[in-house]
């Protein structure tokens, strides 16, 4: 049977105020619990598309739906509610360097817990036991008040799951997670990634440079080109020579120096 | 073949003879105004350096401009200034040629530009001495008259210095109160004149141009003025010296913050807010922890300075130490005046010290 469909991008277009045309009419379809890959050239339109889905960009054109609501016209608290659905990983990690690991994981719950209290970093029990849970699962629990940016990379990304887990979303956003990451450790975040999709059944829409990544952990994969996409299927059908067909002779797709 | 010899060739030879001789003419005087100008500042720097008028003793600078030579030296920068076009690089055969005025990648004074950009340096610098009425003569002959005040200053006398070091306490605690004040309402208001944070809505924009704006003027109007206004306010005394530099840190306080909240990292406050916080969350996990050491910094060295502008607001009825000061430079009692300048120096090279290095532990 064909499931809910979490994300629905339609015709979506985004101009920056610069004049870039970072995407180009872009449809596209995600079923809940698929593991989608974005694969792309750097500048080819990933982080817009992504970042369109929790509204970090808002699109020119076009709807996006995340279970049917309207995420590109939503405002104020309706949109508060719609990115608390969908959480983000960054390249960059982008945790609170000066709070602590616990902290860091707690701030995933600012959606739903509101108020002077949780200005005042106290928040309730039950969130910061589940705070505890998420930063088992990562396997940082251990680690739990030392500084963020006293760990390692890896370390750090794997708090920004435990995070993103914290936010109880039913979409995760992984923007190149591990493009910053050494080579050895890219498995090890990805796992972890691999895990919110497979034993929480969430669906993951996760741009990446390697093939060998994308044929690992993806259940489909969606290729961009200049903001459009361009090819669309089965990780098996993304083979070196289809994607020098639609990239160029020059990509190579395991060096992200190319694709980043 | 025809259309190539009608306009390299024969037609009007006479209009281009014409028009090579005004350029040479333009060029010629260009560099006549350029060394005529170089000759004339020459001349009037010797003269206000060397040369002091007869019969009175301090030669204004008006009365230097009267002895110039015009004449005499705008006839040799005429010569000169022919010569300089036959070694064919002047600055005016550059004005007057017809692509020469910037030309990119020529070193400066191969082109027109570079010589203009000399001789309105030159001229600014000629004019800056008229109007500040330089006056190296007095200079260097009337030491004399302020040997007296020096002295005083060399032996302190100890009559002032208990009142001295309690007013001193009092300026220290009028520069402390007036940046304790400044501090939350500039903290609250630097995120609203801070460009990264109001781009999105009309509403921000605005805000952002009202509060940058009010805050500059605020700025302009030097701390002394403000003293003078809230001394008819809330009349003489150190608190007056309060409120002037409270508004004063605010402004300044608010400039600091918000160029410290643009160049934050945007990443963990596009982290928080894509998990659904509100603004307030956004703003206290996303930036603040990033502002916090900058911040302390900038507020150490903003007290720093207050203590240092409040010895000259206290000059004119703001408190703390000027406040005694100021009678005794009237009088010229410079025994009790060195013991003040000497405390306020003391203070203050003190203050700077520990600033530093306290500032330095944060960063
Ligand atoms: N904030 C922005 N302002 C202007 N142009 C941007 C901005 N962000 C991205 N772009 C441009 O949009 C295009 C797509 O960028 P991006 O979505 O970051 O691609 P990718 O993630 O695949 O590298 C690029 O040409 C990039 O330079
Ligand atoms: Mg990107």
């Amino acid at each position: 049977m064909t499931g809910t469909i979490a994300v629905r991008v339609s015709n979506v277009s985004k101009v920056y105020p610069n004049g870039v045309k970072a995407l180009d009419r872009v449809s596209l379809e995600v079923a809940e619990g698929e593991f989608l890959a974005v694969l792309g050239l750097s500048g080819s339109g990933k982080s817009t598309l992504l970042r369109s889905i929790n509204r970090l960009v808002d699109p020119s054109e076009g709807t996006i739906e995340l279970f049917g609501r309207d995420v590109t016209r939503a405002e104020g608290k309706a949109l508060r509610a719609l990115r608390g659905e969908a959480a983000m990983i960054f390249q960059q990690f982008n945790l609170v360097k000066r709070h602590s690991v616990l902290t860091n994981v707690l701030t995933g719950a600012l959606g739903r817990v509101g108020g002077l209290r949780s200005l005042l970093m106290s928040f309730p029990d039950d969130e910061v036991a589940y705070a505890r849970a998420c930063l088992k699962r990562v396997g940082l629990d251990d680690r739990a008040s030392s500084r963020a940016d006293a760990l390692s990379g890896g370390q750090q990304q794997r708090v920004a799951i435990a995070r993103a887990l914290m936010q109880k979303p039913r979409v995760v956003l992984a923007d190149e997670p591990v493009a910053s990451l050494d080579p050895a450790l890219r498995h090890s975040v990805m796992r972890h990634i691999e895990a919110l999709n497979r034993d929480e059944g969430l669906t993951v829409l996760c741009s990446l440079h390697d093939l060998d990544l994308v044929t690992r952990y993806a259940t489909r994969v969606v290729a961009l080109r200049e903001g459009k996409v361009v090819h669309e299927g089965p990780p098996s059908a993304f083979t070196k020579a289809l994607l020098h067909d639609i990239y160029g002779q020059d990509a190579h797709f395991d060096h992200e120096e190319v694709l980043a | 073949m025809k259309r190539c010899l009608r306009e390299g060739g024969d037609v009007k030879p006479v209009a281009r003879l014409t028009q090579r001789l005004t350029a040479r003419g333009t060029a010629l005087l260009v560099d006549a105004l350029l060394v005529a100008s170089v000759l004339l500042m020459a001349q009037f720097l010797w003269l206000c350096l060397f040369v002091p008028v007869a019969g009175t003793p301090l030669p204004s600078a008006r009365d230097v401009l009267e002895r110039l030579s015009y004449g005499a030296l705008s006839g040799v920068a005429v010569l000169l200034a022919a010569a300089w076009q036959l070694w064919d690089r002047s600055p005016g055969t550059a004005f007057a040629a017809p692509r020469g005025h910037s030309a990119p990648g020529k070193p400066w004074d191969e082109t027109f530009s570079g010589f203009f950009l000399l001789i309105f340096v030159e001229l600014t610098f000629f004019t800056g001495w008229l109007v500040t009425e330089v006056d190296l003569h007095q200079l260097f002959t009337n030491f004399h008259k302020a040997e007296g005040i020096l002295r005083g200053l060399l032996h302190p006398s100890g009559a002032v210095l208990f009142e001295g070091l309690i007013l001193l306490l009092q300026t220290i605690y009028l520069a402390f109160m007036a940046t304790a004040f400044a501090i939350p309402i500039a903290f609250v208001m630097s995120f609203m004149a801070a460009r990264n944070l109001t781009r999105k809505t009309a509403k921000a924009r605005f805000l952002y141009v009202f509060v940058r704006s009010v805050m500059n003027f605020a700025r302009a109007v030097e701390p002394l003025v403000w003293a003078l206004v809230f001394i008819s306010w809330v009349g003489i005394g150190p608190f007056a010296g309060v409120l002037a530099l409270f508004i004063h840190s605010v402004a300044s306080l608010v400039k600091l913050y918000s160029e410290q909240i643009e160049s934050i990292d945007p990443g963990p406050m596009e982290a928080i807010t894509g998990t659904g916080a509100s603004l307030l969350a956004v703003l206290r996990y996303g930036i603040v922890p990033q502002i916090v050491p900058p911040f302390l910094s900038y507020t150490i060295y903003r007290w720093d300075i207050n203590v240092r502008m409040s010895t000259i607001i206290g000059f004119v009825g703001g408190g703390g130490i000027g406040y005694i000061l100021k009678p005794r430079v009237d009088l010229g009692e410079w025994g009790e005046v060195g013991t003040l300048v000497l405390l306020i120096a003391v203070t203050v090279w003190a203050l700077d010290v520990i600033s530093a290095r306290v500032r330095e532990r944060i960063v």
